[in-house]
């Protein structure tokens, strides 16, 4: 590789880690491929606190989807940073494992716009989509609660959101620190600025109207929501995103 | 639930997305770089925002560009305005968004830009089944395919 092109290139490893078997424990870790999760005593932030009534984790073993939920608000892949920002460095990401996240208002409603996916799980969410979990993961299922009197506004579906990611934050900070080379796979992406192929540019359009339309651009973690910017308060005025960046994680879908 | 949830996209959907998958592995082609816009709800927005987008676009200068839509409704105004734009400047583009037997553009394709159906239930319809009706790597095969043929 000539110098000009090494110095052109900009590099994402994605080391994943495959997890064979969810438990509840006091504190989050991971350990022999076995991803220990909290359930027991779960704060939410102060500012989360006026907004969200409770916060509840169950774990659903592969092939048990049978269990209903209100709507289901996204599908959140856990993925951190050990080295460097977003798009560059090292990432860590956890298969064999999905999360879901649901939220209802106060009385066990769900939020809905045409439809609702409330419902059982499995009615509901086919599995092994892009946006799905795989027919073979555990699911880490966190359910949310509005306060009395809290609509579904931009407001309540952010603090949600906020809420599942402090949750997840916490296994992050363990993923970060296992080791390096203990990885089931890994994936490396270079960008080199001049490789002779064919420039072809993905756009893509994204709500951008109020509370469940809306996205989060380039958080600090991969798939997080902290250091984030909404779409809306962006004016949803376009966003480039280098493929490295987009596939670490630059979006959170709000939708 | 965005527009309805059998279109829309998880944050799963962005880190897993088939289209970037499917472009980083191409012999021929390579992703330039990924775009993201919001879908405003008024027009003289919407009108704004697709025409900052087209002459980024344009000083780009992509052989190729690849839409997708998550949503329908008024969100086609957005997706055929920039269709359009983007055929005015002699740009290569295949779109993608669910249109089925329910979500038929409010507005005329009017650059005749090929579209990818990504409707996939039985009925054409919006079933309420996260993950039913979105992109999934087939359809991903067929944009970029199109993109080659038209591009040749």
């Amino acid at each position: 590789m000539s110098q000009k092109a090494e110095a052109s290139t900009k590099r994402l490893v994605i080391k994943v880690y495959h997890v064979e078997e969810v438990k509840f424990a006091p504190e989050s870790k991971f350990e022999g491929g076995t991803l220990f999760v909290e359930h027991e005593n779960l704060p939410l932030s102060g500012e989360l606190v006026p907004l969200l009534s409770r916060i509840e984790v169950d774990i659903l073993k592969p092939g048990q989807l049978h269990r209903e939920v209100p709507s289901i608000l996204d599908v959140i892949p856990i993925a951190c940073k050990v080295l460097g920002r977003l798009g560059e460095g090292i990432t860590h990401t956890l298969t064999g494992v999905s999360t879901v996240l649901t939220l209802a208002d106060a009385g066990g409603k769900p939020p809905a716009q045409i439809g609702s996916s409330a419902g059982f799980l499995n009615e509901k969410m086919l599995t092994d989509r892009p946006g799905t979990p795989s027919g073979r993961d555990f699911i880490i299922l966190i359910r949310l609660n509005l306060k009395e009197g809290v609509t579904f506004s931009r407001k309540g579906i952010m603090a949600a959101h906020q809420a599942a990611d402090d949750y997840l934050q916490k296994i992050r900070n363990q993923l970060k620190k296992i080791d390096g080379q203990a990885y089931t796979e890994k994936h490396v992406f270079e960008e080199l600025l001049d490789h002779g192929k064919k420039k072809v540019l993905l756009i893509k359009l994204l709500p951008g109207q109020g509370a469940m339309h809306d996205f989060f651009v380039l958080p600090n973690e991969p798939c997080g929501v902290e250091g984030s910017r909404s779409i809306i308060d962006l004016g949803n005025m376009p966003v480039f995103l280098t493929p490295n960046e987009y596939r670490d994680g630059a979006l959170r879908a709000l939708t | 639930m965005g527009i309805g949830p059998s279109t829309k996209e998880t944050t799963r959907h962005h880190f897993k997305d088939p289209l970037l998958e499917l472009l980083g592995d191409d012999n021929d082609c390579r992703p330039v770089g990924v775009i993201v816009v919001g879908i405003a709800a008024d027009y003289e927005s919407k009108k704004y925002i697709i025409d900052r987008l087209g002459t980024w676009v344009g000083a780009l200068k992509p052989d190729g560009a690849i839409v997708s839509m998550d949503s329908w409704g008024n969100s086609h105004i957005d997706f055929n305005l920039l269709l359009e734009k983007l055929s005015n400047m002699k740009i290569t583009a295949v779109g993608l968004c669910f249109q089925g037997k329910q979500a038929e553009p409010v507005t005329p394709n009017s650059s005749h830009a090929v579209v990818v159906d990504t409707s996939k239930s039985p009925g054409g319809r919006e079933t309420e089944i996260l993950g039913e009706n979105n992109i999934n790597r087939q359809d991903a095969r067929k944009a970029l395919a199109m993109l080659k043929l038209l591009s040749n």
